[in-house]
């Protein structure tokens, strides 16, 4: 199945546009040492590409294979860090969604490979046009699982301090009580943050200017809610 | 990032946007922990997105989407009939921006519903948007022509979101609308007495249909389950057609069980405690053949617009699930439950 040109084109300038946003992210990250989940911010500038060369054939920037070794070992990467947290007793679930996510990225690349190869011909979607995928439960299975991290992830948006508010109070709270960090109410990008210890930049005290508080976590919230949206839907089409 | 779990805790209600705000409609207040309505909501938000993306799909654009909406309304009386066809008539001409619109509304409920600023706006919005296309798209489930059975989504799918929608509003926390603790989620809103005579109204009528010719006639429910099968993976295919077989001399007697099944799952909810919880897997079981029957509603063979009737079902048996209060309850904001914590027993 192929979707259509002009929504194929739609999600794939979303994704652009978030993965532009999160290589802004980590360069501001970079130059003004304000904290972020880089490893998260990582992953989304590679997804976004990944995806809108998977919607839109004319964006392809890598070779066939490339993508499936990235996101498989993104996914190893997050299951990683889910099994330290969970030993460590720490708020572990956030990294599920990127486990989820690059492991639904390996399946489609995978499937698209697989139809590549049984249905000669392009089509809007690339790869993913030729027909209905093998395990096409499990792409309903990965679609229902990513569209319930998406409501999760909506859910919790208003617990995201805006950055104003965090600017005001960033630093001498951290100062006061850095264990404190009620990680089940930060977003999966927040709260692997602060789960990792990545609260402050490498190299920054605690006497430094109160400026360098963390990149918006509701813009992060909003990027994973966008990616979570458009994957969802690469999903659907390959029922 | 302490900060902002400090600045989560202990928040200040901000206005999300103050002309939706002024309509009282609108809420952002103090953030807590999901309670048990507050996750049923999140599912019920989750299959909002579920229907929003799968209206993405290259079929609701063609003229087979308007064709297949202009098939529910034979049978239909003239005044239900003909706005099915007008609708269908226009949906045709612009299929491209008509289904558009409609996969961005679902999708606008679905976000809405789980953002919660916009919770009860979604939810309001989604009880409108549910009862017209109850009404243009599927022709009232096939209530009033005679199509309708428990295996095809009778008394419509679509009318349950707005069932949900109603039982789950966020008004009331942890009290009934009595002031005595709310026994189960769905009553926080509308009270035990109103929400046992949804179920029961919803559960009876089912109970009602899967005695009509359409489920009780030989042959009926073996043919309808065996068009399910079409287009559905190997797994599926397999058990609706083995279903099917099985139905096909079996198939007044079926609809008799069922029946009998429907109007126990109706009428048990207002047996006491224990009793309740094994009427409610009783109906999870049944929402899950239901389910079944239906082919999972299609969505498995890219022209099903949503997952059809049994995840309604079961998300509304979740939602009369016995609660265990515990702490203080009331709430300042009813959007938000943060003190008093139902929690299934």
């Amino acid at each position: 199945m192929s979707g259509l040109s002009w929504l194929a084109y739609s999600f794939a300038a979303l994704m652009l546009a978030t993965s532009a946003y999160c290589l802004s992210r980590l360069a501001v990250s970079w130059r003004h040492r304000r904290p972020t989940d880089h490893q998260v911010d990582a992953v989304h500038v590679v997804m976004g590409v990944a995806m809108a060369g998977m919607l839109v054939p004319s964006l392809r920037v890598f070779w066939a294979g490339g993508w499936e070794i990235v996101f498989g070992a993104g996914a190893i990467l997050f299951g990683w860090r889910m099994v330290s947290d969970a030993r460590a007793k720490r708020s572990s679930g956030h990294h599920l969604q990127h486990v989820l996510a690059c492991a639904a990225m390996v399946y489609m690349l995978a499937a698209a490979t697989a139809a590549v190869k049984s249905a000669s011909g392009g089509s809007a979607m690339g790869g993913m046009g030729g027909g209905p995928a093998h395990f096409s439960t499990l792409a309903l299975v990965l679609a229902l699982a990513l569209f319930g991290y998406v409501v999760w992830t909506a859910d919790r948006f208003t617990a995201l301090a805006p950055v104003a508010a965090l600017r005001a109070n960033y630093a001498p709270a951290v100062a006061l009580a850095p264990a404190a960090v009620a990680a089940t109410q930060l977003p999966a990008t927040a709260a692997s943050a602060a789960a990792s210890g990545d609260l402050r930049p490498a190299g920054q005290s605690q006497d430094e200017p109160q400026t360098r508080v963390p990149l918006s976590p509701r813009l992060a919230a909003c990027c994973e809610i966008a990616m979570g949206v458009t994957m969802g839907y690469m999903l659907i089409l390959m029922l | 990032m302490t900060t902002q779990a400090l600045d989560a805790s202990a928040g200040r209600a901000r206005p999300a946007g103050r002309w939706l705000t002024g309509l009282g409609i609108v809420r952002e207040a103090q953030w807590a922990a999901p309670d048990v309505r507050r996750r049923l909501q999140l599912g019920l938000a989750c299959i909002w997105l579920l229907d929003a993306i799968l209206q993405f799909q290259t079929f609701m654009f063609s003229k087979g989407f308007a064709q297949m909406l202009a098939g529910t309304g034979p049978g239909n009386p003239a005044v239900i009939a003909s706005p099915i066809n007008w609708a269908s008539q226009i949906i045709g001409e612009h299929g491209t921006a008509t289904n558009a619109v409609f996969a961005l509304i679902q999708l606008a409920i679905g976000l809405g519903i789980a953002w919660r600023p916009t919770t009860r706006l979604a939810l309001a919005g989604s009880v409108a948007w549910a009862v017209g296309v109850w009404w243009f798209g599927e022709g009232l489930g096939g209530v009033l022509n005679g199509a309708g059975s428990p295996a095809n989504g009778a008394p419509g799918a679509v009318i349950i979101y707005a069932l949900l929608a109603v039982l789950l509003w966020p008004a009331g926390t942890g009290t009934a609308r009595d002031g005595k603790p709310a026994p189960f989620a769905a009553s926080m809103a509308t009270g035990a007495a109103a929400a046992r005579a949804l179920w029961l109204v919803l559960w009876g009528s089912l109970a009602y249909l899967a005695l009509q010719p359409a489920t009780a006639a030989s042959g009926a429910l073996s043919s309808m389950v065996r068009a399910m099968a079409a287009g559905q993976p190997g797994w599926l295919a397999s058990t609706d057609n083995h279903l099917a077989a099985f139905l096909l001399h079996r198939g007044p007697g079926t609809a008799i069980v069922l029946a009998v099944v429907l109007a126990v799952i109706a009428v048990g909810v207002y047996l006491p405690g224990p009793a309740v919880r094994v009427v409610l897997v009783l109906a999870l079981l049944t929402a899950a053949a239901i389910w079944i029957a239906e082919g999972l509603g299609g969505i498995l063979t890219g022209g099903g617009t949503d997952p059809n009737s049994g995840p309604l079902l079961a998300l509304l048996a979740l939602a009369f699930w016995p609660l265990r209060v515990s702490g203080a309850a009331g709430s300042a904001d009813p959007a938000v439950v943060a003190d008093a914590r139902p929690t299934v027993d």
